[in-house]
């Protein structure tokens, strides 16, 4: 169902002021959390950055942009924003016919998900300093800030939301399970256009800042839905649909990246079920105090898990079936597809329990954004109380029960495509998901 | 015809494995006490279990900064500081597994101090690992009758 | 440039110059409030109270903001009548102190924040005209030349916890013991002096020993044991143990990081750090004098971690605190 049938949205998504008016809104929130983390209180559930990025925005991105509308975070998202600006040399105005700055091609090495990969995976070693320190969640947003600067400078396009956003990565692979996309309507208009301006850019707009040619989409992963293609096309070609969920698994990527990002994603919930929702309070020490020798395990664990064993495990239970014998690096890439729904709904259980435990934070926080005594809406002495606590364990379970539903029914579509039986692939999921289970409930 | 009725079969079962009441093994309500050592950022002892309608006593020990116990769903919590030990005394009469924890803020990693207590079976646990093992029968049987070409492959 | 790009490009300015300017400004104004400082409290390995010196005038109301940057404390005033303040971190919390008299002043933590809860001190300047000028007596102990240092060890112990009621009615009986019933002979006798003192009354050990109890009874009071008690929970438990048995939650923590620490700190190497004192140790505890114990508190333990209370509690306080102490070797139930 094309949503920019409606004259109203459509109007609304090509003129660039809505879209701006929210770019700047976020960027001066992303500002202050970044100078809430050096000026205000060191004491995490109190201070705004820490609440705001990881309570209030973690839980919209994962329990609700992602979902339902993929990369519909990186349609407003503050980080490139200053970039674009900088590469377009305005606000308003679309880019030079010249680049201003270097313009570098991002070298063909690079074009993938490896450094997405390796962003995340260094985030999540550190992520309970940085989900928990002020200051260091500000060094990382206002690093992630000035890198998607500095790549603007040197490379075209969005290099950094592309290639390197640590979070743009799993945003993508996740997209695909959305029910939305930006798709082209008509192959033949593509086909016969001039000039491309979709990715070359024109007056009325910059060249697709993913460096995506629209006429080529298949799928949502690489689409940052930033809707210049929409402002660009000369033929009312670009379209923004609804559609059933999961509609880009059905026909799987090949790519080895991409799987890897599935594999690390799963792993990274799963550890963190363990460490963050456990008991175990050697394993919470291990990960907060990091370079400390106990730091140093959890690191080899947590990259052992995520690169070694879930892959390996996986490997291992498609080999042994008959027909799985001597699958390619192609196949396997193919079949991992089903672990997307799943580590989306992983990621989405997991959630749930700190989310809402700790959502009275937020509106503490609101009040009193630096822990200075304020009390602006007169919410600053509210105590911290969990909400819905009898809803969780409920919620939780029917994500996980969902997402293996939605995982098995993928690989039912995706293992014959990689010439394997699903059995396998079906087991694997159904063993990990008793394990989230047994670790979240 | 034969589908239908066995997918609604499988439907009910996955209603009674959601809302059907476990066979909790019935024991006479006992008195349990529990001492818990709190310190940054864990309880010592983690897990703690207790039968439905006992009466939980808890005496709380914090071995280095003030430390909180607030048991998820009961509502209830104690504060204790080092030196003072303090008791919590309720009746666990909701049955499953729920999360104890602190509600002092006693440092970073504060919001991840978690232990766990377990009135009778882990309902939701077992719940869930059953509607899972159901879920995927329904689907691999509905697979099976409606593409009966791929398992003669 | 055309009129809409600029005006975006000065609203966009703004926006983002306003969210950096206006919280620096409310934060600089908050850091340089001297009327109504804002007072950071951590715990004493990352620094303690800071600022850990605050001025003060006779007579004018003092307003103190504090906040903490890690786990649970709390302020209090030494030797003043006053609800200790709770400083939960991130939030802020308030208190109006007004001085009657000046002097320096030492204020601490209340809450214990860990093994080094009790370096958390910080000192209070209260300037004005001295009112009258006081005069200060030198502390029993020094009086009675004890060496706080030295072993005081009972020579005998009773055979079971002696009972307080019992000894009330030997001393009603008995006219003449050859004891003394004033607070002075209590003070500066150790229960073990006196059960020496009692050789000679023709009674038998146990009886000797309960009304050892009963002159420490005599001497205190349910109220003063109550807030003896109270006291002991809040500042002594943690390492001297609830029970008084020298087992508190940090106790093994001190036996184990004592030397190191101890020696970083005094720069001495004899001195080290200590296991706490065990009050239900009848040969220690019955060897003591009030005197002694109350020299032990007021000085503190010099390196062994027992920190001095000179300066925070007064005079009636510590007496309580040893009445109770006491309570852990004597029955005083009725």
């Amino acid at each position: 169902m094309e949503l920019t049938r409606s004259p109203r949205v459509k109007a609304l998504l090509k003129s660039r002021y809505p879209q701006l008016v929210l770019f700047v809104l976020m960027l001066a929130g992303f500002v202050f959390a970044i100078l809430a983390g050096f000026i205000g209180t060191p004491v995490g559930s109190h201070n705004f950055s820490i609440v705001f990025v990881w309570i209030a925005w973690w839980a919209i991105l994962i329990l609700v942009a992602v979902p339902f509308f993929g990369r519909g975070w990186c349609a407003v998202c503050p980080i490139p924003v200053a970039g674009d600006w900088l590469q377009r040399g305005a606000v308003l105005n679309p880019a030079p016919k010249t680049p201003k700055w270097l313009g570098l091609r991002v070298p063909a090495k690079f074009r993938n998900m490896w450094m997405q990969n390796i962003s995340f995976t260094l985030v999540a070693l550190f992520s309970s300093v940085i989900l928990t320190t002020p200051v260091v969640t500000s060094v990382v947003l206002a690093a992630m800030l000035f890198l998607a600067i500095g790549l603007s400078m040197v490379f075209e396009r969005r290099a950094f939301c592309r290639y390197l956003c640590p979070v743009g990565g799993f945003i993508g692979l996740y997209a695909q399970t959305a029910p939305i996309e930006l798709r082209i309507k008509d192959k033949n208009v593509c086909a016969k256009c001039v000039g491309k301006p979709c990715y070359n850019g024109s007056d009325l707009g910059s060249g697709c800042p993913w460096d995506v040619f629209p006429g080529g989409l298949t799928k949502n992963t690489y689409c940052g839905l930033c809707l210049e293609c929409l402002r660009t096309c000369p033929h009312d070609n670009i379209a923004i649909n609804a559609r059933p969920f999961s509609a880009d698994l059905a026909r799987p990527s090949a790519k080895l990246d991409e799987a890897f990002k599935a594999f690390i994603m799963l792993g990274a919930a799963l550890i963190y079920a363990y460490v963050l929702m456990g008991s175990s309070g050697a394993a919470k020490l291990a990960a907060y105090n990091v370079f400390t020798p106990a730091w140093f395990v959890y690191a080899a664990i947590f990259l052992t898990v995520i690169f070694i064993l879930l892959p390996g495990l996986y490997w291992l239970v498609i080999s042994i079936t008959p027909r799985g014998r001597g699958v390619g690096v192609r196949e396997f890439a193919i079949a991992s597809t089903p672990l997307i729904p799943l580590g989306l709904m992983f990621w989405v259980a997991f959630s749930l329990s700190f989310v809402l435990t700790n959502a009275t934070y937020i509106l503490a926080a609101l009040s009193d954004p630096l822990g200075l005594g304020w009390n602006l809406f007169g919410t600053a002495a509210l105590a911290w109380q969990p909400l819905l606590s009898a809803f969780i364990a409920p919620a939780q379970s029917l994500a996980l029960v969902g997402g293996l539903a939605w995982a098995a029914r993928t690989a039912q579509k995706t293992a014959p495509q990689a010439g394997i039986s699903s059995a396998p692939v079906i087991s694997y999921c159904l063993a990990v998901t008793l394990l989230m289970i047994w670790l979240l409930l | 015809m034969r589908f239908n009725f066995l997918l609604f079969l499988l439907g009910l079962a996955g209603l009674v494995m959601m809302f059907a009441p476990l066979p909790v093994q019935s024991s006479p309500p006992v008195e349990r006490e529990f001492r818990i050592e709190a310190s940054q950022y864990a309880y010592s002892p983690g897990e703690i279990s207790v039968n439905p309608g006992d009466t939980v006593k808890i005496h709380l020990v914090s071995t280095d900064v003030v430390h909180g116990l607030y048991v998820d769903e009961y509502g209830v919590s104690i504060t204790a500081d080092p030196g003072q030990t303090a008791t919590l005394t309720f009746v666990a009469d909701k049955p499953g597994s729920f999360r104890l924890r602190c509600n002092v803020t006693c440092g970073a990693m504060h919001p991840f101090m978690i232990g766990k207590l377990y009135v009778g079976p882990n309902l939701w646990f077992y719940r869930s690992a059953g509607l899972a093992a159901l879920v995927i029968l329904s689907i691999v049987f509905w697979k099976r009758s409606n593409q009966p070409t791929i398992t003669a492959n | 440039m055309k009129r809409p790009e600029l005006l975006t490009r000065l609203l966009i300015t703004a926006t983002l110059l306003g969210v950096v300017a206006l919280p620096l400004w409310a934060w600089v104004s908050v850091l340089s409030n001297v009327e109504e400082p804002l007072i950071h409290a951590s715990i004493a390995e990352s620094g303690g109270w800071s600022p850990d010196v605050i001025q003060a005038k006779v007579g004018e109301p003092l307003h103190l903001k504090f906040t903490s940057d890690d786990v649970m404390h709390g302020f209090a005033v030494g030797q003043m009548e006053m609800q200790p303040v709770d400083i939960e971190p991130g939030k802020v919390s308030e208190t109006t102190l007004t001085f009657t008299k000046p002097g320096i002043y030492t204020f601490f933590c209340t809450r214990w924040c860990g093994i080094n809860h009790w370096r958390m001190r910080g000192t209070l300047e209260v300037s004005g005209e001295p009112t009258a000028p006081e005069t200060v007596s030198p502390a029993l102990y020094v009086t009675l030349g004890l060496n706080l240092d030295a072993p005081h060890l009972a020579d005998a112990v009773p055979a079971e916890k002696p009972s307080a009621a019992r000894g009330m009615g030997l001393l009603h009986q008995i006219s003449n013991l050859p004891v003394d019933q004033s607070a002075d002979y209590y003070r500066s006798h150790s229960p073990s002096q006196v059960f020496q003192d009692l050789s000679t009354s023709g009674l038998t050990d146990s009886q000797r020993w309960e009304v050892v109890a009963a002159l420490w009874a005599q001497n205190t009071s349910p109220a003063a044991l109550a807030e003896g008690g109270e006291i002991y929970a809040q500042n002594c438990a943690a390492c001297h143990g609830e029970t008084g048995s020298g087992n508190g939650v940090f106790a093994d923590d001190l036996a184990a990081r004592g030397e190191a620490s101890m020696q970083a700190m005094s720069g001495s190497m004899d001195m080290s750090m200590q296991t706490p004192a065990s009050f239900s140790d009848p040969q220690r505890m019955l060897g003591a004098s009030p005197a002694l114990l109350q020299g032990k508190i007021l000085r503190g333990g010099m390196g062994t971690g027992m920190p001095m209370w000179g300066s925070i509690f007064t005079d009636e306080q510590i007496w309580n605190v040893i009445a109770y102490l006491y309570s852990f070797q004597f029955d005083y139930s009725k």
